[in-house]
């Protein structure tokens, strides 16, 4: 991915351009993140065995086991909310890559500064889904994996949505 | 002439000073191996309004020493910061300072 997928326009917003196979892994990306939050339905009765994915996405906000009270009850107060931000972030993606033109085999749209913001959201969601199904660690060099090896494509799709998010931290600061 | 009065009893108050009573939590962000320090440091400057040097001088804390407090304040608004973080994917939790 040498060139750049996320440009600023003049109308404060930003045009992206993605290859055709990028694309398709994001609205996959997103698909399997639509999933996995529906099955996280608040009030579930018994709760859902925890899965490493949803424990990272919505960690508990007090260590302190006897903090266990403020716990429960801050998770009643705002683990709806952030459920339904993750779902708004995706539906933004999703209908955006949806609504993509493909020109000479590459897809391209135009998003607003706020929609730029739920791409960030949902490309950090979908490195925190992945890499914490993957378990990277810190010290993994996964660059230069060949993504047509079965064995190692997930570490090359996980490498190359940090490329993206890279990308797009770099063109929302140079903006802000 | 009036009879002296009795020395007065100073009591100390019940107050253990090394906590500020108004900022009694405090918010730590903790390391992750998926994160990107770039990421951190974006999300530090849009949620508390941080300085690009303070910003990535805590996205360093975080990744060198494995924490480092990023906000204070009472129970709710430490919740509050709390439920950001988590929002925009960060390992946050609040603790008693």
């Amino acid at each position: 991915m040498a060139r750049t997928p996320f440009r600023r326009n003049r109308a404060a917003g930003f045009d992206v351009v993605l290859e055709a196979g990028e694309a398709a892994v994001l609205t996959r990306l997103c698909e399997e993140l639509t999933t996995l939050l529906a099955d996280d339905e608040p009030g579930d009765e018994p709760a859902p065995a925890a899965d490493p994915v949803l424990e990272r996405l919505f960690p508990r906000a007090y260590l302190d086991p006897t903090e266990e009270e403020a716990e429960s009850e801050w998770q009643r107060l705002v683990h709806g909310d952030l459920v339904d931000g993750r779902r708004r972030a995706l539906a933004t993606v999703e209908g955006t890559l949806a609504g993509a033109q493909l020109r000479r085999g590459r897809y391209e749209l135009t998003l607003s500064g706020e929609q730029a913001q739920a791409w960030l959201a949902v490309l950090n969601d979908a490195r925190l889904a992945l890499g914490t199904r993957l378990e990277v660690t810190e010290d993994m060099d996964l660059s230069g994996l060949d993504p047509d090896d079965p064995d190692t494509a997930p570490f090359a799709v996980y490498w190359w949505l940090g490329v993206l998010e890279e990308a797009l931290i770099d063109v929302l600061s140079r903006s802000s | 002439m009036t009879a002296p009065l009795e020395t007065p009893t100073i009591v100390e108050p019940d107050i253990d000073e090394t906590v500020d009573v108004a900022r009694p939590w405090v918010v730590v962000v903790w390391n992750d191996p998926v994160n990107l320090m770039s990421y951190v440091v974006y999300v530090f400057q849009k949620l508390f309004g941080y300085s690009k040097e303070k910003a990535t001088k805590l996205m360093l804390d975080v990744h060198h020493k494995g924490k480092a407090a990023v906000s204070s304040g009472n129970r709710e608004q430490a919740e509050t910061d709390v439920s950001r973080l988590h929002a925009h994917g960060l390992w946050a939790t609040m603790e008693r300072d």
